[in-house]
């Protein structure tokens, strides 16, 4: 027998009403949120928020692109038998890349709409996971067991290509992908539109050593994988004569004041300190340095990839122009005013509503990947499979994106970088602007050096 | 051993960085001795709150009011939780209240992560015109936010000290935490108490989470296991006086960031709360004896 | 007074008898039957990615099973499983790293180094009671995750710590080798998962059991009865660690790779919360709160809908529980159930069953 208080009954209904409210609740979200696993054209997923950086800077271009422009029949809506690709992304509480496999999507709603491959339209399905391993692997097998998709487009994810690698190698997958774990660039069947965190972070660290600084203090967030990520930054400073003082720090960042005194103090007036973080993390070390009045107190300042969104150069101020050298991986939107870029733009705005970041270096990947991917799938003659897909992925030889330094192949190297050309931005009252044009990362870090021995060196991409 | 010049900087920023633990483990310490509850909540409450105002700040709300509204986001729905909530657990163990507003921190993070999605390519950050004047302090530049905020450390330390042990109000608050039947046998109007009480915490957490989301990040994870970290000088006070949690947490905040030029300890320097608070509680705890009353000895 | 969580469990009731009755053994039955089902149905009926899943919840279910005993049976609120249980995984994998032993070898070595460690921090923390004990193991959990962070999981490397952070390849951890594929290693975790709770059982069944009933009834009380608090309350703390150090070993096999941003103290948070929803007074609570944190998740995530839902619905369920139903649903939805049949029945316009008749 249960000694119990006395229970009005008023808490029971209580109780019921949460269970109940709850239930709907769930409910309610499973039937607004427009699909399964899938997601479908240009329908947003996301409840509508106030967080979506203004796309009020008019680009710089007038020229009217029409997005029909993508697929190969404009206007005819593809109706054939879908094409089915996959893709996994991070999406947790402070870190999420959806925004690169909507954009794909969206890019391949706008082919859908405009004559699809050969008049089958594709359907993206997108896997998103909160870093759990298990999750991770998971995913990877309810996207080819149970959606059978034929090829994987547009993996963002911070440990994604650890966890899957070879089970993408044993099917045969060869995946095209924004790049962060080292096996998107370490294995034979991941390729990736950009240059990931080492490479990166070599294009900045390449930067301040060719301002001729004399010490780096390379700073980076305590995620998987800072080993492999320092190696490339201490291979070069090392070839240069300039000593290196590697830093992590763990993720988000509480205390920032006394993370910019340390890099401060560790890079010494004529140093620079080199950042490779998140947007949100690096901006905190930068506002902090700037309230504390530490931003002059170096030579200069660099950043991986990242940094370069216009979100941080307006947040930031007119303190860092010329102060802040952002390694760019993709052309910047702003001042490239080239058809493909304008397609983007254009894309971006009729069909990417799921896209919540608007323009910057994560929409472009995505569409950069699907761009990559709708050019192999349109070589394909007969049926789309895995054999035949993936072999159309691996045949994708010095293409011209419109958003690369470069041409870009895949090619059956037993690994890929074939991203490893890029600029040097700084933002400019409000805007990334060029400060360094395409330069190519230096074959000192040995990964490199690996990779242009078996793939040679890409060509240029003329302006398209 | 690096040189002494080495720690300067530190101790101006530690100081800072306690200034961020006091606010929230004082906050949380005010709320147990008027409630009787630790309000885990603390930090997610006021997270919302800074999110609600950075929101309305960029539908160009003026500034004061969005922080007008944050405050009184933060007490509404503090209030609200106490009022539904507090009746039912008050016969409970504190602990059982405690791990009940885990449950409203879970409820307002699941939230929160809804409404203000994370995306990759952004970040938000809210700042306060405060942050624009300073001075210095030898090579480090200190803005007023930060005064502001161990400011506030000391004033809320103070003034609620003040208020507790010498105000009426004060005083009924102080024995509903203790025992709420007794209390209303008394003829306290409990009702109203609790709910000045709550109420009184929510505006608290409302004006720790703007200062907050300045001084450490406007970001809902952040904000929300900050009191993770400020618990240890919660702890390290017994839960019991405001001052001591106050000292503690400046404490705390000194030696995290004074661990910083030392390089083989910089990486375990997130640490030190914690490191502390199981330190200070388990020397404090040496001598015990067991008892049958519901305070915990 | 002690942390009661407000409900006497009805674990005490069970321990006096000695033969088993009737109904008892349909009972043993039935879920032996159930466990055949699962070991042998599953892999046949499900997907690969709801094996994956299955097998995240027998891992978890080990560690809500932990759980469970600290808070259901003693009292001990713990805020700091998960990282107990990344001490197991962070030790499984540098012996599997390390040796060749064979894995049962390795769980069971996981299992003692956990618990070894579990005791040594736990012992003093002991004296403490309540909220300041819940605190100081989500202090202690803190201080466990930022150490991981700085040492991280082994990944092939050598010295003691096993890190290389420099692999531009990571092997993965191995599985054993009966159980190398996903639906064999999902039988294994299963029959691991079974043994760890046969194991609770034999404790619940017996003096221990009867001590932490004693304990959770009213400490000073069960001292004055000549009890020895500290020793049972470290029994419970120890069982507890092993088997979540048990769990971490068969996570580690499970998920091939280990990341410290795997193990984030929030989720020692999420833990407890599905821990209460699922009922710490019954061991099938303890499976339910391990679907709650693994399976609906995954569900959801195929559904497309939003994890932070669940996270708002775990906070109404704490909120839930401790106001109205502190056995947790282990123990209301049977209750639920039956409620709803006597109103169906009634409904119906057949006699109704006699009231009271539950579990």
């Amino acid at each position: 027998m249960r000694a119990q208080m006395p229970r009005a009954p008023r808490a029971v209904q209580a109780r019921r009403t949460i269970v109940l409210a709850a239930a709907i609740a769930i409910a309610a979200a499973g039937c607004s949120s427009s699909s399964s696993s899938s997601s479908t054209t240009g329908t947003s997923t996301s409840t509508a928020t106030s967080t979506a950086t203004s796309t009020a800077s008019a680009p710089a271009s007038t020229s009217a692109v029409s997005t029909s422009q993508c697929g190969t029949k404009p206007g005819a809506a593809a109706t054939g038998t879908p094409i089915a690709l996959g893709a996994i992304v991070t999406n947790q509480p402070g870190t999420s890349f959806t925004d690169i496999p909507n954009m794909a999507n969206a890019y391949f709603a706008c082919v859908n709409a405009n004559g699809g491959i050969n008049g089958h339209p594709i359907k993206l399905y997108i896997e998103t996971e909160q870093t759990n391993p298990a999750q991770i692997a998971a995913d990877a097998k309810q996207l080819v067991q149970t959606d059978h998709v034929v090829g994987i487009v547009g993996n963002t994810s911070i440990i994604e290509c650890s966890v899957d690698s070879s089970y993408w190698q044993k099917l045969g997958y060869d995946i095209i992908d924004s790049g962060i774990a080292p096996e998107c660039y370490s294995t034979p069947n991941s390729a990736a539109v950009n240059m990931g965190p080492r490479y990166s972070s070599d294009g900045a660290v390449q930067y301040a050593l060719s301002q001729h600084v004399n010490k780096i203090v390379f700073d980076q967030s305590n995620v998987p994988g800072t080993g492999y990520i320092a190696a490339g930054p201490a291979a070069l400073a090392k070839a240069a004569n300039v000593p290196i003082v590697q830093l992590t720090e763990n993720v988000p960042i509480s205390d920032a004041d006394s993370v910019a005194i340390k890099e401060v103090d560790d890079a010494g007036p004529n140093g620079a300190v080199v950042l490779n973080f998140t947007p949100p993390e690096a901006l905190v070390i930068l506002q902090a340095a700037q309230k504390l009045g530490l931003e002059d107190r170096v030579k200069l300042w660099g950043c991986s990839t990242p940094c370069n969104t216009d979100f941080l150069a307006q947040s930031l101020g007119p303190k860092w122009n010329n102060k802040l050298f952002v390694n760019a991986e993709l052309l910047p939107p702003d001042v490239t005013n080239t058809t493909t870029m304008n397609l983007y733009k254009a894309i971006l705005k009729q069909y990417g509503s799921a896209v919540s970041g608007g323009i910057g270096s994560f929409s472009q990947m995505g569409f950069t990947e699907a761009e990559i991917a709708v050019h192999a799938l349109d070589s394909v003659t007969g049926a789309y499979t895995v054999q035949s897909v993936n072999a159309a992925f691996q045949a994708v030889s010095n293409f011209n994106t419109g958003m690369l330094c470069q041409l870009w192949s895949y090619g059956s190297y037993s690994l890929h970088i074939p991203n490893n050309d890029d600029s040097t931005v700084t933002p400019d009252n409000g805007k990334m602007v060029t400060a360094q044009g395409c330069t190519q990362i230096s074959s000192v870090d040995p990964q490199i050096a690996q990779y242009r021995s078996l793939a040679g060196t890409a060509a240029a991409a003329p302006a398209s | 051993m690096p040189p002494w010049s080495d720690f300067e900087p530190f101790i101006v920023s530690g100081l800072a960085l306690g200034g961020v633990y006091a606010l929230s483990g004082v906050g949380l310490v005010v709320l147990y001795r008027a409630t009787g509850v630790l309000y885990l909540a603390f930090g997610a409450v006021g997270a919302m709150g800074a999110l609600i105002a950075w929101s309305l700040g960029r539908e160009n709300v003026p500034g004061w009011l969005t922080w007008l509204v944050c405050i009184a986001a933060a007490a509404v729905i503090t209030l609200g939780y106490g009022l539904i909530f507090g009746p039912a657990l008050a016969k409970r163990d504190p602990l059982v209240k405690a791990v009940a507003t885990i449950g409203l921190t879970l409820i307002l993070y699941g939230l929160m992560d809804l409404l203000w999605t994370s995306s990759g390519g952004q970040a938000r950050s809210e700042s306060l015109p405060t942050d624009n004047g300073g001075f210095s302090i030898g090579q480090i530049q200190v803005d007023w936010t930060q005064v502001i905020a161990l400011a506030a450390g000391v004033v809320i330390t103070v003034g609620t000290g003040v208020f507790l042990r010498y105000t009426k109000l004060g005083t009924a608050m102080r024995a509903m935490a203790n025992d709420r039947e007794i209390t209303a046998t008394l003829g306290v109007p409990v009702r109203k108490v609790e709910a000045a009480a709550w109420l009184g915490c929510g505006v608290l957490a409302g004006v720790a989470g703007l200062l907050l989301a300045d001084l450490a990040a406007l970001d809902a994870t952040t904000l929300t296991f900050l009191v993770i970290s400020s618990l240890a000088a919660v702890l390290i006070a017994r839960l019991r006086s405001i001052t001591l949690t106050f000292a503690a947490a400046i404490l705390i905040g000194l030696l995290h960031d004074l661990l910083t030029p030392i390089t083989a300890l910089s990486n375990y320097q997130n640490m030190t709360p914690f490191v502390l608070a199981a330190a200070g509680l388990l020397v404090m705890s040496r001598r015990r004896v067991m008892t049958q009353s519901r305070e915990e000895a | 007074m002690g942390a009661d969580l407000g409900l006497r469990s009805t674990a005490g009731r069970q321990t006096s008898r000695r033969r088993p009755g009737r109904p008892q053994l349909i009972r043993a039955a039935v879920i032996t039957v159930l466990l055949l089902f699962v070991l042998f149905g599953f892999p046949q009926l499900l997907s690969l990615y709801y094996i994956d899943t299955m097998t995240q919840v027998a891992v978890y279910s080990m560690v809500t099973l932990a759980l469970g005993v600290l808070v259901g049976r003693v009292g001990l609120v713990s805020l700091g499983q998960v990282a107990v249980l990344a001490i197991g995984a962070w030790v499984a994998a540098r012996l599997l790293f390390a040796t060749a032993q064979p894995y049962p070898v390795i769980l069971l070595e996981a299992g003692l180094i956990t618990m070894v460690a579990g005791m040594v921090t736990g012992l003093p923390a002991l004296r403490l009671r309540g909220l300041y004990l819940a605190l100081i193991t989500l202090m202690l959990a803190g201080a466990i995750t930022v150490v991981l962070a700085t040492v991280n999981f082994p990944n092939g490397g050598h010295g003691f710590l096993g890190y290389n952070g420099s692999l531009v390849h990571i092997p993965p951890i191995r599985r054993p080798s009966v159980a190398g594929s996903d639906p064999a290693y999902f039988r294994y975790a299963v029959i691991v998962a079974i043994l760890m709770f046969l194991l609770v059982l034999a404790h619940t069944k017996t003096k221990p059991g009867r001590a932490w009933a004693a304990i959770r009834q009213s400490e000073p009380a069960a001292l004055a009865a000549g009890i020895n608090t500290t020793l049972y309350k470290l029994w419970a703390l120890a069982l507890a660690s092993f088997i979540t150090g048990v769990a971490g070993g068969v996570l580690a096999g499970a998920v091939h790779y280990l990341y410290s941003i795997g193990f984030p103290t929030q989720d020692s948070i999420t833990l407890l919360a599905v821990t209460l929803m699922g009922g710490v007074y019954s061991m099938w609570g303890a499976v339910v709160a391990a679907l709650l944190y693994q399976f609906l998740p995954a569900l959801l995530n195929n559904w497309g809908v939003s994890a932070d839902w669940l996270t708002i619905l775990f906070g109404l369920g704490v909120l839930q529980v401790l106001t109205t139903a502190p056995a947790g649903l282990a123990d209301q939805v049977p209750k639920d159930l039956a409620r709803l049949a006597r109103l169906l029945s009634r409904l119906l316009g057949r006699r109704t069953p006699a009231p009271g008749k539950t579990t």
